[in-house]
């Protein structure tokens, strides 16, 4: 059921009237998502292959794709009224994946005030926003925060992103507006171990998509060139020894604990993927809806939905990737296998209608607002029964 | 490992009706699933909203120690928690509840579990299987490292029986036949003939209960 209103039913689309068939968009895309017809050159997206990296966007010359997330027109208008609101002409964009929150920018890039985006892999951002921003919007100096090129979550994003920064500030250079305008660094999350803390149950070896675990004089140890920061091993560590840079556990729970709660009911929690959901510029909610973005699912702790529900929250939603499309392998099956148990527990104590879990993928744009609409439903109804016994 | 499974909270909760102040002990030892500091907090966290629908609020201590079995290490682990404490979750298998009974002679324990058998984790199926009935008078050798006491429903010695259909139990078609599992591992070993002589009855004078080994 489609919201009214607004939204395409896919994400990106290739325009063919526009396209020059120059099939830039063909030899970038990571997931093998745009095919090329042999006979005509058309490009056609499979969408069910597209994970929205827009790495196709960002590089198409003839501006022949329109995509919903960060697309020129969205980004330009998000800079100019940034400026204003943050009164600054530094500007920090960061991937999600290298970043939570932007918390430890000041120490990285030496700034205090700066404006402040945020989008899944720099990757998606084009030369032409970089150009404006400083040429147009005056901005007069942008830092990137990448991901490692190894971590991508969508493979090129970063490389591609380096790439091109080179070649913009190059740009810049030669038409006289200065040198290095666009800093430039990248970073990944990773795990990090409390061997005094460490039981030896092996279950991180076992559960790491990535084989970075290994159990070695009896306790776990962790080869951080695998590591992508999934958080998988985390959340299955029956020793509470693991925990994942700048997703702490401690820093989530300090999060649920500070969710402002409107006194009338439903309040609910969405933990969500961070791949899983690409939130348009300036997204809202309504104020009781409280979402906190995820690594991955597979980083969403049973002991956080508990303590979201000791905190009176009302409903929480689990939202992850299409097992297919997961960024961490096995996270998503992981994070409903963890789901599914907890339910099965929270059963007995008649809670378990209160907690779901969803699959969603940003290339359709409306599926998560659907399953955020339809959870909200469910959650308001329980809430009024509770009222009337 | 020792496998256990939780009891329902609502049983739990039925313990700890006459108590305020409760310690939570999780073991670190060889239960499974792991029933360490997570599965301690995550129990105080149940427990503490099952008891707030109930409308009784708990003061919850959540630890872990490295095996409930030891008395000694368990008594080192408990005794400096103990202050204030009106009772004690277990977290382990039935000895750990034991022992916490042995060591803190005038604190009262409850189980949080319920034992269930000597088992091994097949992580890829995300399930525990029972292969060691602890039976005093071990087969393993003859066959083929499977054992017909825990793994066979009649824990037949000369088997298998007309109920093994297609390598599976009559009893469960989820579960395998023993007896299939060792005729087909002594097959691929080459020693076949190791089941031609026919295994007598037991004799249960050996395996005395309750067991017990000095020295």
């Amino acid at each position: 059921m489609k919201v009214s209103g607004s939204k395409p039913e896919f994400a990106v689309r290739i325009n063919d009237e526009s396209c020059s068939k120059c099939a830039i968009c063909y030899s970038s895309c990571p997931f093998e998502a745009i095919k090329k017809d042999p006979e005509t050159g058309k490009l056609l997206l499979e969408i069910e292959k597209c994970q929205v990296c827009a790495i196709c966007y960002s590089s198409c010359p003839a501006k022949a794709i329109d995509i919903i997330y960060y697309d020129m027109n969205s980004l330009t208008s998000y800079l100019e009224k940034a400026k204003d609101e943050y009164k600054s002409d530094s500007l920090v964009i960061k991937c999600k994946g290298s970043a939570p929150d932007f918390e430890d920018v000041e120490k990285l890039f030496g700034i205090s005030e700066f404006i402040p985006l945020s989008v899944p892999c720099v990757g998606r951002i084009p030369a032409e926003i970089l150009l404006k921003a400083i040429s147009t919007i005056r901005i007069k100096a942008i830092y990137i925060l990448a991901c490692d090129e190894d971590y991508c979550r969508f493979e090129r994003g970063s490389l591609i992103a380096r790439l091109r920064v080179t070649a913009v500030n190059a740009l810049l250079e030669q038409l006289g507006y200065g040198k290095e305008l666009i800093r430039f660094r990248q970073r990944s999350l990773k795990v990090k171990a409390d061997r005094n803390k460490c039981i030896s149950c092996g279950n991180c070896v076992f559960y790491c998509p990535y084989n970075a675990a290994r159990l070695e004089n009896g306790a776990a140890t962790f080869d951080l060139e695998l590591c992508r920061g999934c958080g998988l091993c985390v959340t299955l560590c029956p020793a509470l020894a693991l925990d994942l840079e700048h997703w702490e556990g401690d820093r989530i729970s300090t999060i649920i604990s500070n969710l402002s709660q409107k006194k009338t009911p439903p309040n609910i929690l969405v933990m969500r993927c961070q791949w899983a959901v690409f939130p348009e510029l300036g997204e809202e909610f309504d104020s009781n809806i409280h979402i906190i973005d995820m690594p991955c699912a597979a980083r969403v702790d049973p002991l956080h939905i508990m303590e979201a529900f000791w905190q009176g929250i009302d409903g929480v939603l689990i939202v992850a990737c299409h097992e297919e499309d997961c960024r961490s392998k096995r996270g998503s099956k992981e994070a409903r296998r963890l789901t599914t148990a907890l339910k099965k527990t929270l059963s007995q104590l008649g809670f378990e209608e209160r907690l779901h879990f969803c699959s969603v993928a940003p290339r359709y744009p409306e599926s998560f607002q659907e399953e955020l609409r339809l959870f909200k439903e469910r959650i308001e109804n329980i809430c009024s029964q509770e009222v009337r016994q | 490992m020792i496998v256990t499974a939780q009891k329902p909270l609502d049983e739990i909760l039925d313990f700890l009706s006459p108590y305020n102040s409760i310690l939570i002990a999780g073991c670190d030892g060889c239960t499974q699933p792991p029933r360490g500091l997570r599965e301690a907090r995550t129990l105080a966290q149940l427990l503490e909203l099952g008891g707030k629908l109930r409308g009784k609020k708990f003061n919850f201590k959540a630890m872990t120690m490295p095996k409930q079995c030891d008395s000694y290490l368990t008594l080192a682990a408990l005794q400096p928690q103990m202050k204030d404490m009106e009772a004690i979750l277990s977290l382990a298998c039935g000895l750990g509840v034991q022992t916490i009974a042995q060591v803190l002679p005038d604190f009262h324990v409850f189980p949080t579990q319920n034992t269930l058998f000597i088992g091994a984790e097949i992580r890829e199926d995300s399930t525990l299987e029972e292969r060691c009935a602890a039976c005093g008078d071990c087969l393993l050798a003859s066959t083929g490292g499977i054992c017909p006491i825990a793994r066979c429903a009649k824990s037949l010695l000369n088997g298998p029986c007309g109920g093994s259909q297609h390598g599976k139990c009559e009893i469960d078609p989820e579960k395998d036949c023993a007896w299939d599992l060792i005729i087909k591992r002594l097959e691929k070993l080459g020693r076949l003939s190791a089941l031609d002589e026919i295994r007598p009855p037991r004799n249960f004078g050996e395996v005395m209960r309750p067991g017990r080994v000095s020295g």
